[in-house]
């Protein structure tokens, strides 16, 4: 019993991690119809400053703001060349272009901050356990779990119940229109990169404490982000979030009962679904044509 | 609903003869001359290094019948062609390594995994067939890299027969530089017609429209997941063949042949060679192989090289290198022209 | 075209020196070798999961080269360092680029099994001495032993064995729990564990493996947690064994059970100084450790000029130079007669900073001295210290 509730919190801190991550890849992708496999970059970036701000003896929840802002600022900057020449070519491009950038941040992220694994001093004060049933569990991934959820909540309520998200989601049904409305919409398109970007970078200081940070961390969190948006379906946040806590669930209870076929049951419950559901757990209705 | 690809697949119609003031038996003898040039002037390790090039140009060319012409952009390409090179690296084993039963084995296998992928993935299109594929082609990773009875697992499997040509006189072993160059440039060529005529057969015309209007084809009676399963067979048969001779360059074969990088670098080699030219897959191969062996020698910093050349690749020449630079060309000489 | 190998130059030179050797015309030969620069091929892993390691063993290399004043028996040396990516098919073409292209003397390096297994035909084949600094499948000391492919490093066996021995005498007779990475390595380390410990009488409970790459080990740690076992065996590399033990600490069982381990997972320079405190305690058998006396002056050197103490691949790249050069300095630096060679380097042993190094004739496989260490905590950080070394340790090789 003991055992089966610290795995359910094993399944949810897991599957946190990978909403924060596919969350800023959706983001992107939703409201701007752009594909950024440079988000696994943002991750790795937020992670490096995660570890350093850590070790630096400041105050360790400045770590997460920090990542926040350095991952932002890089994608301020790619926001402006050349991601802005590719939102209206197709899927196609986009991925090629930003797959290239991938490759090239890390390369210069390993010359920047060399091969070597580093990984995060956990702040004090979230290094204990708590004992649910005998069994223990780290207070760390309770912290994780927590802020997953109270910033995925934030996004969705931004998104879909204020004016802003309003402004961003007319901007991606039809441009010229928000313009007419006197509304600057390269302005809007930076912003949603920019917290993209940020969102990314957070995840990755807060993955740090877990996962360390190492040249080829981008790409495996890129693919796991990757399936968790595309299995979710494009455009709908329910799905991310549905879709992230099926892979956490699945790559954790998998391990649980099979650890050997884990990653084979975990991505076959992600090809079933796809299978099923073509476009994803939960479909946008599109007109075709 | 937007497609992934994009418009630059288009292929000409006319037969290449009429396209260019050279016949065609002449085109052919200056393609075959050009391609005997590096017997007369490369050592046995440039040599097979040209046969690595083809060979994994040749599987690059069966995944431009998926990007190119049917709008399929897949990332588990790696599996018909790894697949292949198990399976006969595998039946080598046993069989003996003889070249036409090894392409025998690769072609089946190809094809095989080819109509596998097709029924799974049938129903998905754009970002969801990237992934799905992608997915599908790491369970075959896991499934490679687990079964160390068979495959070896994470050492790979060496040590089988060298591969062999049996001709009506003599057996004639095909472990040299020389030979395994001759038959991948045999390969290469078989490959590069099989797959022209595909797409200048009406399959090939289907295929396309597939792309450009899906919905269009569907109302002429067209079974879209019909056509596309063709393409998947036509393509899973070509990178099978060149899966096939892949073990025998090196006498290894690894579970990396199966691993999404793999079909990810068939990607970025498709587009440096450019996309839905078809020759370009053998440009690609060639420019993406030549930078990582010869740039890794003198820096660290050989990712970079490849990242930029792509990147710029995408962002100036998304045609490619050699449609970029023909374009660059006829610029120049139009200006000239008009002066 | 390998033929064009062993015939020209090379063995013209070969007849030269024998002839040299039985007197007369001795001088100008040598001088003639000697004037010719020696190119020593190093591949190993500068970009993909080993990019670290590689680094090291580079590294090592170098310090080594440098301390010898870039000469070797008196010829000056050119190294060619390439990237195999940890991928065996760009492992393959980079040898044989070394070996058709740049006509290197002696090629060296590797860190990946599947590297080392992929190019033993190739190697062999053109008959190119070969020294493999790393890469520890069974089988390379077994079934794919090449007479050319000389092994101044561990087999798997060789740490799994001596680990069960150690478990059974000092930890306990049951109780025993793996978790390992599931592939060949992780494998066959638990296999030669189990044997070696069963063989004994200890008695083997629950056997956990890990995917490669595992990202968390959370679910795996409360199994561990639920399964109280006395004390565990693991193996893991690189990313995988640092979050394994920083997992271990954040779940409680760091210091609550014993752990031991094959070398990767302790590694000095890879691991123990990412992990920091979350090693201590910690046991693991090793072919290699900065505190054996046969380290001391090499772990002085090493720390002063990479700011880091040495782990298994710093101090294999370095070895590596050094079996070179006392293969080398027996021949007189002549290399023509690769049997000569061999004879040479088989028929004492080399002093090595792993510590003395007789070769096993059956296979070229190093027969080595296995520290047992524990991560103590040191001055500069926690450390690998040596408690007890199992003298001579061999391969049971093509017999097994």
């Amino acid at each position: 019993m003991g055992l089966y509730a610290v795995q359910s919190l094993n399944a949810l801190s897991f599957s946190t991690l990978l909403l924060l991550t596919g969350l800023g890849l959706s983001v992107v992708l939703n409201l701007m119809n752009f594909v950024n496999l440079t988000h696994g970059s943002f991750f790795l970036l937020g992670a490096y400053v995660g570890v350093y701000w850590l070790a630096s003896g400041a105050p360790w929840w400045l770590a997460f703001p920090v990542a926040f802002v350095a991952a932002g600022l890089a994608g301020f900057l790619l926001e402006r060349f050349p991601f802005r020449q590719f939102y209206a070519r197709t899927h196609l491009m986009q991925v090629l272009l930003t797959y290239g950038l991938s490759v090239i941040f890390a390369d210069l992220m390993r010359w920047g901050f060399g091969a070597q694994i580093l990984s995060a001093e956990i702040p004090e004060a979230l290094r204990g356990v708590v004992f649910i049933m005998d069994m223990p569990f780290p207070i760390y991934r309770l912290f994780i779990i927590g802020f997953g959820a109270a910033l995925a909540f934030a996004l969705w309520f931004v998104i879909d119940r204020t004016i802003w998200g309003a402004v961003v989601r007319a901007c991606v049904t039809d441009r010229g229109f928000v313009e007419t409305l006197g509304l600057d919409t390269r302005r809007i398109f930076t912003a949603v990169l920019v917290i993209s970007a940020g969102l990314g970078g957070i995840s990755g200081a807060l993955g740090a404490g877990i996962l360390s940070a190492y040249p080829g961390l981008d790409e495996e969190v890129l693919i796991l982000a990757l399936i968790v948006v595309v299995a979710g379906g494009l455009g709908t946040f329910r799905g991310t979030v549905l879709s992230a806590l099926l892979l956490g669930f699945a790559m954790t209870f998998s391990k649980v009962w099979v650890p050997e076929f884990s990653n084979v049951v975990a991505l076959a419950v992600m090809a079933a679904l796809l299978v099923a559901l073509p476009e994803g757990l939960v479909a946008r209705k599109v007109r075709q044509v | 609903m937007s497609s992934i690809a994009d418009g630059t697949g288009r292929v000409e119609t006319r037969p290449a003869s009429e396209r260019r003031s050279l016949p065609m038996t002449a085109r052919v003898a200056l393609l075959a001359l050009s391609a005997a040039v590096p017997l007369l002037f490369a050592g046995d390790y440039q040599l097979r290094f040209l046969a690595e090039i083809l060979i994994i140009g040749t599987a690059v060319l069966s995944l431009d019948l998926l990007v190119g012409f049917g709008g399929l952009v897949s990332l588990g390409h790696a599996v018909f062609f790894g697949g292949a090179a198990y399976a006969a690296a595998i039946a080598a084993q046993t069989l003996g390594a003889d070249i036409v039963v090894m392409l025998a084995v690769g072609i089946a296998t190809g094809m095989a995994s080819a109509l596998l992928m097709g029924v799974v993935v049938m129903r998905t299109i754009a970002l969801f067939f990237l992934i799905l594929s992608l997915i599908v082609g790491q369970i075959v990773w896991e499934v490679v890299f687990h079964w160390r009875e068979v495959t070896g697992g994470a050492d790979g499997l060496r040590g089988f027969p060298v591969l062999k040509l049996h001709t009506g006189f003599a057996t004639i072993p095909l472990n040299n530089g020389v030979a395994l160059y001759l038959a991948a440039l045999v390969l290469a060529f078989a490959a590069f017609f099989t797959a022209r005529s595909f797409v200048n057969a009406p399959i090939g015309r289907a295929l396309l429209g597939t792309r450009e209007r899906q919905l269009r084809m569907s109302a002429l009676g067209y079974s879209i997941p019909r056509i596309r399963l063709m393409a998947l067979l036509a393509s899973g048969a070509i990178a099978g063949a060149a899966g096939a001779l892949y073990p025998f360059v090196n006498q290894y074969v690894g579970p990396n042949a199966v691993h999404w990088t793999m079909s990810a670098m068939m990607i970025i080699m498709l587009v440096i060679g450019g996309v839905g030219s078809l020759y370009g897959a053998f440009i690609g191969s060639a420019i993406y192989l030549g930078i990582q062996t010869y740039v890794s020698s003198y820096t660290d910093r050989w990712q970079l090289v490849v990242g930029l050349v792509f990147v710029l690749t995408v962002m100036i020449m998304p045609k490619g290198v050699v449609a970029g630079l023909k374009a660059a060309f006829g610029r120049r000489k139009d200006a000239e022209g008009r002066s | 075209m390998t033929e064009r190998f062993p015939l020209s130059r090379r063995s013209f030179l070969a007849t030269a020196g024998a002839t040299a050797l039985t007197g007369a015309i001795s001088a100008p030969a040598l001088a003639q070798i000697a004037n010719k620069p020696l190119k020593i091929g190093m591949v190993t892993s500068l970009s993909g999961p080993f990019t670290a390691l590689g680094e090291s063993m580079r590294a090592g290399m170098q310090m080594f080269l440098a301390e010898n004043g870039g000469k070797l028996a008196g010829r000056a040396v050119e190294l060619i360092v390439e990237d195999d990516q940890a991928k065996p098919d760009e492992g393959v073409r980079k040898f044989r680029k070394l070996l058709g292209q740049d006509n290197v003397d002696i090629v060296s390096g590797v860190i990946s099994s599947a590297v080392a297994l992929a190019v033993r035909d190739v190697v062999t084949e053109a008959k190119a001495l070969t020294f493999i600094s790393a890469g520890s499948a069974n089988d390379l000391a077994r079934k794919a032993a090449s007479p050319f492919v000389f092994r101044p490093t561990k087999t798997n066996w060789m740490l799994g064995h001596t680990a069960g021995q150690w478990a059974f005498e000092k930890l306990g007779k049951s109780g025993c729990l793996t978790i390992a990475a599931d592939y060949a390595a992780g494998r066959e380390s638990v296999g030669d564990f189990v044997a070696s410990y069963q063989q004994q009488g200890g008695k083997v409970g629950k056997q956990l493996w890990a995917p490669l790459g595992t990202t968390d080990f959370g679910p795996l740690l409360t199994t561990i947690a639920a399964e109280r076992p006395e004390f565990i065996f693991s193996f893991f590399a690189g990313s995988d064994a640092v979050r394994f033990l920083r997992q271990m600490r954040e779940y409680r069982l760091h210091g609550k059970v014993k752990l031991i381990g094959s070398g990767a997972l302790f590694d000095q320079e890879d691991v123990v100084s990412a992990v920091k405190e979350a090693a201590i305690g910690g046991l693991n058998t090793c072919n290699q450790s900065p505190t054996a006396p046969s380290s001391a002056a090499f772990t002085k050197a090493y720390q002063a000029a990479r700011n880091a103490m040495p782990g298994e691949m710093g101090t294999a790249g370095y070895v590596t130079g050094q079996v070179i050069k006392a293969a080398i300095e027996r021949v007189q630096g002549d290399l023509s007669n690769k049997e000569k060679v061999k004879e040479a380097l088989l028929a004492k042993e080399v002093e090595t900073v792993f510590g003395p190094m007789p070769f096993d004739p059956r296979n070229n496989q190093a027969i080595l001295d296995i520290y047992v260490n524990e991560i103590k905590d040191g001055a500069g950080g926690p450390v690998n210290q040596v408690i007890h070394t199992y003298k001579a340790v061999r391969d049971p090789g093509p017999v097994a």
